[in-house]
């Protein structure tokens, strides 16, 4: 195709778009950099203190503790969620098609339940006497019941799952697309070469998917990354800061501080973690990207 | 160029979705937000706005309810657009810290010195900085309260009339309590809770908080407070306290749906229990926590509770500090009927309104308020008025010990904490 | 065959929250935290879903949101699908910047800009309006990011030839890429409705006129610290979801279409 600049109409086309993320996103960003280099109370004329904000928040152990503890979360999360996903479009292709629409159907609903809700009910499966998850366990044969909120090497994970069940339905759905994508040609021939299953999956599906998969880590880290409500509902944050995942650690900051600066810094600094991870996944989808950008 | 009418027509429409405010005319508008509380206090609120605005014609009151868990993030956002509320609902524990960042305005010259008096001389020391009242106190409710099973007790084979009266006794009373179905004693188990609800005990162990009164110097390695986290660490090592909180401390429905023994809660406790379980309120006492020492003159309890204030940049400061006035220094009835509404679980600092709410003849339906009064409310000090951040590092060193860390470890990093927290905010010298 | 039990374990497995709070809905006030765990009230009232059917402020919240939620998932749709055909087919002078720029907005935490961007829809006078809570997140890094990628897997034989007819681009994508993209803008645009549904902090701080009041604002008037109208929220909540359950079984098929042509490969 002849490629042409068409700098004017690109530009207009482009303008509602750029004019809302400037106008609402990257003006308060900005605006907000401007904070993070102050003391503020709002009443109090701001006072101009350079980095200080910035050096607190990285000499505070408990903020990178709070990131690098984001980071297992996510490598909990997202992993997770994108098996799932692969699982589940797996499925949908080998059942019926009245299974199949049911199955593309409730995979949707978890989407439709608000965190605050999720968390409630998942804390009543967690809950220590009585709750679901330690009868059914105790109907398996367990004998003493766990407190998994309440424990330091159980409470993470089980914020996680909540997290995973929440992420899953569009993941999945956007998995399966990926897959039922994939002409039926391929398998055929395979078939015909006497692939098995297992060559299948490695050699055709897997290759294929492999953008879909990265684009699915990549939303799905940011998404981790960020997680607030849930932890928030179910355990605080605790026990000793077990799930004190970093937007939490900044929440917690943002409400029980007198000035705004520090946790504006540690969200930005939260920015630009999320910035830097998020860039390296984008260079491995452009270099595997079939269609030229 | 078919998609510009669409977005044109949307932004058109959308723009069409706000109500003109109603503002008649010459009349200042004035604005209340209000923490959101339980139904039957909104409703009061509610009631008394309306009461306030039919009762003069200077200036019409807006009334926002703001639920508990955006307060903070809508409050700091209005504040950053110079939108705050003229008039707000606050803890008696951040009138200092916003009086010292001029988030809001003294009131003694906007409510005349007549209408202060009768109000308790502690609680109007906790609305004081440099020597200004920057609050009118409005209730006072102790943190920490002991409610029991008296039922229980006696299956237990104890006194239901004797409730525990020092910690040894707590923690067995805890053991032979607990079942397989119900916690021995049900209390704060998280650092959040434990940073404030323990306010009292604090106190009680060591006779000072672990901040020194003027904030220059942490005192949380005092050896006296190693008996509190041991006693925290004996309730959950022995199973006496639930390995994970049943809900946040301020919920009282553990109790009410019989999952507890012994539970630590507020005085508000009472209001939900005689609202929400009315069944078991014969079968429920209400005790002070026992003092470490055994001496029950001192505190075990902190009181907490609200205040109103008015914004540093109120445009209307004198009808916005009328109407707080009006509401809480005025004609008793209508806090009167706001104390009875709220089951008589709080208490009025001023004492002709504590008194008008005692001689109330509905009063005896709470059977607990003497006991609290005359046991807790007595010998209670007020909140704290630092940073929550020194209060939040004690309550991660009794997290600790509940996990099973060294108390004397857990002590001595809370200590170092505080220290650097003073050292950030320069908290050196601001306390009294 | 392992498949039909992992399918129905699937089904169980994303049901349950849901089918939960609705059965919860019909339990007493302090049934619904009660432990040990039980799915079925004791006795099923009714009171808790008539209560929140017969309260004219909680269906004006409903209103009020999915007439919101459907001008911010057809504005966002405009915006963002504008934006995501120029990025995949025109030339233009700072493509590649602009292109970073909009990416990554997609990254910039909400609660380092809540204040920011609350001063800048005060200074513009949009408070208490549909307004401040259509427009401000409309444009969406994400969603250009992935309309880009379905467009970039669109084959490029039709618009040539409309080219050599003298077609220009605002032509070739009116007429050629919108209806092409029927599937990946329901993909879109449920998610927008979603968002805009489910969202709550933005309206507690931008709204403060009742008749104005989302949905999920509405509901958390049943929350408080100290004690929580447990089962009017669990049935608020079921009702709440039900409008967007319902919308997913009609755009069903075309949210599966959509996400297949999605192009992502």
């Amino acid at each position: 195709m002849r490629r042409r600049r068409d700098t004017g109409v690109a530009l207009l086309m482009l303008g509602p778009l750029l004019v809302l993320l400037g106008i609402f996103v990257l003006w308060p960003l900005l605006h907000a950099v401007w904070i993070s280099f102050s003391t503020w109370s709002f009443y109090e004329a701001p006072v101009f203190v350079g980095l200080e904000n910035y050096v607190n928040v990285l000499t505070d152990e408990e903020f990178s503790a709070s990131v690098m503890r984001g980071l297992a979360f996510s490598a909990m999360v997202v992993p997770t969620q994108v098996v799932i996903a692969f699982v589940f479009a797996n499925l949908v292709k080998s059942v019926s098609g009245r299974v199949a629409t049911v199955l593309k159907v409730t995979i949707y609903i978890p989407v439709v339940v608000s965190e605050v809700i999720a968390a409630i009910v998942f804390s009543l499966i967690y809950a220590y006497k009585g709750g679901l998850l330690n009868w059914f366990l105790g109907l398996l044969g367990a004998g003493e019941d766990t407190a998994w909120l309440g424990e330091t090497a159980t409470a993470l994970p089980a914020v996680a799952v909540p997290a995973i069940w929440i992420g899953t339905g569009l993941a999945s759905l956007i998995m399966l697309a990926g897959l039922l994508d994939i002409p039926e040609v391929y398998y055929e021939c395979a078939s015909l070469d006497g692939a098995g299953a297992w060559t299948k999956m490695t050699r055709i599906t897997l290759p294929l998917m492999k953008n879909i998969i990265l684009f699915l880590l990549v939303t799905g880290f940011a998404a981790s990354l960020q997680f607030l409500v849930v932890p928030l509902v179910m355990t605080q944050g605790g026990p000793l800061d077990s799930t004190m995942l970093p937007n939490l650690f900044i929440f917690r900051h943002f409400t029980n501080d007198l000035y705004v600066g520090y946790s504006i810094a540690a969200a930005l600094l939260l920015f630009v973690v999320l910035g830097a991870i998020s860039a390296i996944i984008f260079r491995l989808v452009r270099s595997e990207k079939a269609v030229d950008g | 160029m078919k998609t510009w009418p669409i977005v044109l027509t949307l932004v058109l429409v959308a723009g069409c979705g706000g109500t003109p405010t109603q503002k008649p005319a010459g009349k200042a508008e004035i604005q209340l937000w209000q923490q959101k509380f339980t139904d039957q206090e909104d409703a009061w609120y509610k009631k008394a706005v309306s009461a306030f605005n039919a009762s003069q014609d200077k200036v019409v009151l807006k009334h926002t309810i703001v639920p508990a868990d955006a307060w903070e993030q809508k409050m700091k956002a209005a504040q950053a657009a110079g939108k705050a509320p003229d008039i707000y609902t606050l803890n008696y524990n951040k009138v200092p810290g916003f009086a010292r960042t001029g988030q809001i305005q003294p009131l003694d010259k906007l409510i005349a010195a007549d209408r202060w008096a009768g109000l308790q001389k502690e609680v109007l020391g906790s609305v004081e900085y440099k020597g200004a009242k920057y609050a009118y106190p409005m209730l006072v409710e102790p943190s920490a309260v002991l409610f029991y099973r008296k039922d229980l007790f006696a299956k237990a084979g104890l006194d239901p009339n004797r409730p525990p009266a020092t910690w040894d006794e707590l923690v067995q009373y805890g053991k032979r309590l607990t079942t397989k179905d119900v916690s021995g004693l049900v209390t704060a188990g998280v650092a959040v809770d434990m940073a404030w609800s323990t306010w009292g005990l604090q106190w009680n162990a060591a006779g000072h908080l672990p901040i020194s009164d003027d904030w220059s110097a942490p005192q949380a390695a005092d050896p006296q407070y190693k008996q509190l986290l041991q006693a925290y660490q004996t309730l959950y090592k022995e199973g006496i306290m639930p390995k994970q909180p049943l809900a946040p401390y301020a919920d009282a429905n553990p109790m009410g749906q019989g999952k507890a023994a012994m539970m630590v809660c507020g005085s508000w406790a009472a209001g939900v229990l005689l609202s929400d379980y009315p069944k078991m309120v014969a079968d429920i006492a209400a005790a002070p926590l026992p003092s470490f020492d055994g001496d029950a003159t001192k505190p075990t309890a902190t009181l907490g509770g609200w205040t109103l204030v008015v914004d540093a940049k109120s445009k209307s400061p004198q009808p916005a500090a009328d109407f707080v006035s009006w509401l809480l220094a005025g004609d008793t009835t209508l806090l009167v009927d706001f104390f009875k509404t709220t089951r008589f679980s709080k208490y009025s600092p001023r004492d002709v309104v504590a008194q008008a709410v005692k001689n109330d003849p509905a009063a005896a339906e709470n059977v607990w308020a003497k006991t609290i009064e005359d046991k807790i409310v007595a010998y209670a000090k007020p909140e704290p008025t630092y940073d929550f951040a020194i209060s939040l590092a004690f309550g991660k060193a009794i997290e600790k010990a509940l996990q099973g860390k060294d108390i004397d470890t857990a002590l001595s990093e809370a200590d170092a904490e505080i220290k650097s927290v003073i050292a950030k905010n320069n908290l050196a010298g601001q306390g009294s | 065959m392992l498949r039909y039990p992992l399918a129905a374990l699937f089904v169980v497995a994303t049901l349950f929250p849901l089918a939960w709070t609705a059965v919860a809905g019909f339990k007493s006030k302090t049934e619904v935290v009660a432990t040990p765990f039980q799915f079925f009230p004791e006795v099923w009232q009714w009171d808790n879903y008539s209560r929140m059917l017969a309260d004219e402020a909680f269906l004006r919240s409903l209103g009020v949101t999915f007439a919101g939620a459907v001008l911010f998932a057809a504005l966002s749709l405009v915006v963002n699908s504008l934006g995501a055909y120029v990025f995949a087919r025109l030339e233009f002078a700072f493509k590649r910047t602009l292109w970073v720029i909009v990416l990554t907005t997609m990254f910039v935490p909400a609660i380092a800009i809540m204040l920011t961007s609350f001063i800048v829809v005060t200074q513009l006078g949009m408070l208490d309006s549909l307004t401040v809570l259509v427009i401000p997140g409309a444009a969406s890094g994400a969603q250009v990011f992935f309309l880009r990628q379905y467009y970039l897997g669109l084959p490029t034989a039709l618009e040539e030839a409309a080219q050599l007819d003298g077609a220009g681009p605002w032509k070739i994508f009116t007429r050629i890429f919108v209806p092409l993209s029927k599937g990946a803008f329901v993909v879109v645009g449920a998610t927008s409705f979603l968002a805009f549904w489910n969202s709550y902090i933005w309206p507690v701080l931008t709204i403060t006129d009742p008749s104005l009041f989302q949905v999920q604002q509405y509901l958390a008037t049943f929350r408080s610290d100290r004690t929580s109208e447990m089962a009017l929220l669990m049935a608020g909540s079921t009702l709440a979801a039900l409008p967007v359950i319902v919308l997913f079984l009609i755009f069903q098929r075309q949210i599966i279409a959509g996400v297949r042509l999605s192009g992502l490969k």
